[in-house]
């Protein structure tokens, strides 16, 4: 009751008439009392308003015009201020958003504290195989410095482990279904799905926004086929969830009802999935039994097939640490019985339960050693903004010394001032960072663009919510308060008598003496916008550095005027062996378009392929021996050299004698010196096929850009039956810009078969960029940061310097009086701006070199200690020292002596 | 004698117990009744009134003095007398501990 009485006095009206109210009683009161027996009437109405207990309020709002009117006053000042902290709090936005997404939110189902992922870890196996009871996999493992971890497990081990109902209300099973041919109404679309055990959804509790989720009766053998749908392919398709229930549709060609759509904000268990379908675990017997050759009903049974995801919701009161406890044993007693040598049982896998709450870590795990190392970059811009300021408000305070000395002189008290001075800065941070905010809404965009590069289903989203502007309000106040108090405390410390005086040389922040000077405030700032900068040169040296390494890595194939793309026949129900003559026919027909010099195609192109099997040369497996099955003029077309013999061409046909082509480097390895030429290589699988070698070609990279050369062979795709056909990448040499044959392209498929849609249109440089996306994306964020540190510091250097002259006018007048020459004048305060930039890089290099070991795993062909990179960093960095010291050295040539001493 | 801290208003709480007063009366009756020893400025008396009122302890009005003159009254409230009494023993314990120490019983 009483705070409402108090909020009232915030009204105007009401104030008015407490007023009036206050002073007809203190009239009363006096005409009572004898004169002068109550004291000053005047303060007891001041101490009766503050009796309210709005008088902070009052103060603020003082502060606050005050702020105001003192920014008016210098709106260079303000602009410059403005500016560096809304690019320094807009970035760290932008970086905290991602940060947000990824490594802080969880999935949107309900209470989902209580899921729980399970992972197992083991030693990296060592010596020949086999050497670990996983023979087989179907999905990621990792492997770091501890040995081997993983998400997936045979399905056996789920079955063993779903039986703990005392742990798990549900334990529940998925994993994905990879690119699937998606038709409906004859339309042919491109869609990701995930295969879900029936108590997926249940587990999950998410509730349907039409129709009904996976129930455990759609998850056995010889169910109907049936799919719930997310809400965004339900509304692209289907125009609506209400109306997609009850559809059928074609999934790789088989006939699918849909039954159900999931809610908008559902996304799976990973967020770097978000599929389009889900469909129940044993419908892949039906939708994969004819594609692969490893889902099968084996599957389900063999113990050393790994490839089903866990994760289970904990029953309430249990805890990870319980539950891991109890499964451990259960598991570990499991798995030794599927080892079939003493190599497997020493690396045995460990279950390990991990926080299942924000779902799978795949993003994680990719993202964020990078966004660490962008976070820090930000961190450290708007440390130097922070500083900048700092240094410009000290300057400042120092020329508001005599203002700042009178007021004290007449009874303020300090915390006051320095609260004055603090309610300046913190407005100027909140403001800085309200426009940080807005520049950071098309950072966030920008950055996501950057990070995706043209990736079609690029699962990384990012946005402005509250936590993020929560984080930012704090961040911007923090900032205010940082960068406000130092200059705040420095200034209300001074002397009052010299200040009053008039006594600029004495007033000063610190430094007092006439030649050397001491490490003031205002150097120490400076001195740390200079360390700050030349880490960030550091890093852009470095990460240049990187990609333009990345950049001239010779591929040993012409990059240039190729266009790639995907194509999928199988999915769309071609078979055996027609498909075969389907894919020659594309071929064919590519080949006809006008500009057009060369068509080839191959199971995968040249940097996405990874394809092992076994092989051997004259009966001895030859291990790590990568394979591409390619079709004829492969090597025409992608333009590598063939050294030796002939490539693979239009004569190797299903029938004629098994051919292949290996590279340089495997030539070199399995037969030395000796001519590889007619040599013979078994390809194993069911029926092994034996092929003759009848070409050497040029090495060419194959796989990830920075590994080595690999030992590559080349089959014909068209010979035997193993590998199978599946997707085809075409690649199409063309004599001008290759994107002008898009059209063409999708044509000429459609009229081969409307079912079948052309995929993931790339030119060969466009996906060679796309595997350095993530150094492109950090040579040039950290160029732009590095520029816009070294900006920012050298305003501060200049504002430092300039200040600096202005204030000694008078001395170097005097200097210049008593004969001083104006070169000696200039030099000396060149000479000032060399020793701080010096001091700034004595600290800045050690701590650049232990920094950059941080980001040794970013980097490529270069050491973390590239002394190129530190040289030119240096170099940029006294370069701008010396532009931003020389204008004020100019400055102080041109003083006129005689003006300087008389303004004294 | 200068006030201790926070008895300000426990004394005007007191003397309002004698009944509704003007701001210049109970300053006149805090001297009185302290036989002169305790000097109350009017300046620290006076906003303490609009601290008492605001916490509901008393209770303002303005009526008609014995001289025919207007003036502000202020009257303890209900909860204001429970204020007292609570004030008034943690002081009487307060003033008891206080004497121990400066006059332990020999």
């Amino acid at each position: 009751m009483n705070f409402w009485q108090r909020l009232k006095y915030l009204l105007p009206r009401f104030r008015d008439d407490e007023e009036r109210d206050m002073q007809e009683e203190l009239a009363s009161l006096a005409a009572m009392a004898q004169r002068g027996e109550l004291g000053n009437l005047t303060l007891a109405a001041e101490q009766r308003r503050e009796a309210w207990g709005w008088t902070w309020l009052e103060r603020l709002q003082q502060d606050v015009r005050y702020a105001l009117r003192t920014m008016r006053k210098s709106p260079a000042f303000c602009v410059l201020a403005l500016l560096s902290l809304a690019l320094g709090i807009g970035a760290n936005t932008v970086i905290y958003s991602f940060m947000d997404s990824i490594l802080l939110r969880n999935l949107p189902v309900a209470s989902p504290e209580s899921l729980v992922l399970l992972n197992w870890h083991s030693k990296e196996p060592a010596g020949i195989r086999p050497n670990h009871v996983m023979h087989g996999a179907d999905g990621s493992t990792w492997t770091d410095r501890n040995g081997k971890s993983s998400g997936i497990f045979p399905f056996g081990a789920f079955e063993l482990l779903r039986k703990n109902d005392a742990i798990f209300s549900s334990l529940f099973a998925y994993y994905p279904t990879e690119k699937r041919t998606l038709a409906v109404k004859g339309q042919a679309e491109i869609a990701t799905g995930e295969y879900v055990s029936g108590d997926y959804f249940r587990a999950l509790e998410v509730p349907p926004a039409a129709g009904r989720l996976i129930f455990a009766d759609d998850d056995r053998v010889g169910a109907p086929l049936v799919t719930v749908i997310s809400m965004p392919l339900s509304e692209r398709v289907f125009a609506g969830a209400a109306n997609a229930v009850g559809q059928s549709i074609l999934i790789d060609n088989l006939p699918v009802t849909v039954v159900g759509v999931t809610p908008p904000e559902f996304f799976g268990v990973d967020p770097d999935a978000n599929p389009d379908f889900y469909v129940p675990l044993h419908a892949n017997l039906v939708m994969d039994g004819t594609v692969s050759w490893a889902k099968t009903a084996k599957t389900y049974l063999d113990r050393n097939y790994y490839w089903i995801e866990m994760m289970g919701r904990l029953r309430p009161g249990v805890s990870r640490v319980q539950a891991q406890a109890a499964l451990a044993p259960q598991f570990q007693q499991w798995v030794a019985a599927t080892a079939t040598n003493q190599r497997e049982l020493d690396s045995l896998p460990a279950l390990t339960l991990k926080e299942g709450a924000a779902g799978l870590d795949t993003l994680r795990r990719q993202y964020s050693k990078p966004l660490y190392v962008l976070w820090t970059m930000v961190g450290l811009i708007l440390a130097i903004a922070c500083a900048n300021i700092a240094n410009l408000l000290l300057s400042r305070s120092a020329a508001r010394q005599r203002e700042i000395a009178v007021r004290l002189s007449i009874g303020a008290s300090r915390g006051r001032l320095i609260r004055q001075l603090l309610t300046e800065s913190v407005l100027l941070a909140v403001a800085g960072g309200a426009l940080g905010l807005l520049l950071s809404f098309w950072g966030v965009r920008f950055l996501t663009l950057l990070l995706g590069n043209g990736q079609e289903n690029f699962t990384l989203r990012a946005d402005l919510n509250g936590h993020v502007l929560a984080a930012t309000f704090v961040l911007s106040v923090l900032c205010g308060a940082v960068f406000g108090l130092a200059p705040a405390l420095q200034a209300t410390r001074a002397d009052i008598a010299p200040a009053l005086t008039g006594n600029r040389v004495a007033a000063g922040t610190g430094h007092v003496g006439l030649g050397m000077w001491r490490l003031s405030l205002s150097h120490t700032l400076v001195i740390s916008q200079i360390v700050f900068s030349l880490l960030m040169l550091v890093a852009a040296g470095l990460f240049v550095r990187t990609l333009s390494n990345l950049q001239t890595i010779r591929m040993g194939f012409n990059r240039e005027k190729l266009l790639l793309f995907d194509v999928n026949a199988r999915q769309a129900g071609h078979r055996d062996p027609e498909i075969l003559a389907f894919y020659a026919g594309l071929r064919k027909r590519f080949a006809a378009v006008p500009g057009v010099r060369n068509v080839t195609l191959s199971h995968a192109s040249l940097l996405g392929a990874g394809r092992r099997l076994e092989l051997r040369v004259s009966g001895t497996p030859a291990l790590d021996t990568w394979i591409l099955n390619t079709g004829p003029g492969f090597f025409s077309t992608m333009q590598i050299p063939i050294l030796m013999g002939r490539e693979i061409d239009d004569r190797d046909q299903p029938g004629s004698p098994g051919v292949v082509v290996v590279n340089e480097r495997f030539a070199k390895d399995h037969f030395g010196i000796e001519n590889p030429l007619g040599r013979r290589l078994t390809l194993g699988g069911p029926h092994p096929r034996d092929m003759e070698i009848v070409g050497v070609c040029a090495n060419a990279h194959y796989g990830r850009l920075k590994d080595d050369i690999r030992p590559v062979i080349y089959i014909p795709y068209n010979q035997g039956d193993y590998p199978r056909v599946q997707q085809m990448v075409y690649a199409l040499r063309t004599s001008g810009d290759p994107r002008v044959h898009v059209n063409a392209v999708r044509e000429i498929v459609r009229q081969a078969d409307t079912r079948i849609p052309v995929m993931n249109v790339r030119t060969q440089a466009a996906e060679i960029d796309r595997t350095m996306n993530q150094e492109i994306i950090f040579a040039r964020l950290c160029t732009g940061f590095a520029i816009l540190a070294l900006v920012i510091a050298s305003v501060g250097l200049y504002g430092t310097m300039a200040y600096a002259v202005a204030r000694r006018t008078s001395e170097i007048g005097i200097r210049m009086a008593l004969g001083a020459q104006r070169g000696a004048v200039m030099r000396m305060i060149l000479r000032q701006v060399l020793v701080l930039a010096a001091a700034g890089l004595a600290m800045g290099l050690p701590t650049a070199l232990v920094a950059s070991r941080l980001v040794e795993s970013f980097l490529f062909g270069i050491k973390a200690n590239d002394p190129l990179a530190l040289v030119l960093a240096v170099a940029i960095l006294l370069c701008a020292a010396l532009i931003a010291g020389y204008m004020p050295a100019r400055k102080a040539y041109r003083i006129d002596p005689l003006a300087a001493i008389r303004y004294e | 004698m200068d006030l201790l801290k926070g008895t300000l208003d426990m004394l005007v709480l007191k003397t309002l117990r004698l009944g509704p007063m003007h701001g210049y009366g109970i300053a006149k009756a805090i001297r009185t009744s302290s036989s002169d020893a305790l000097e109350i400025e009017f300046g620290s008396l006076y906003p303490s009134l609009k601290r008492l009122e605001l916490k509901g302890w008393v209770a303002a009005k303005w009526e008609t003095s014995e001289h025919n003159r207007k003036a502000k009254y202020y009257r303890l409230t209900p909860v204001g007398k429970k204020q007292l009494q609570q004030e008034h023993s943690k002081w009487t314990g307060f003033v008891a501990a206080v004497s121990r120490v400066m006059e332990p019983a020999s």
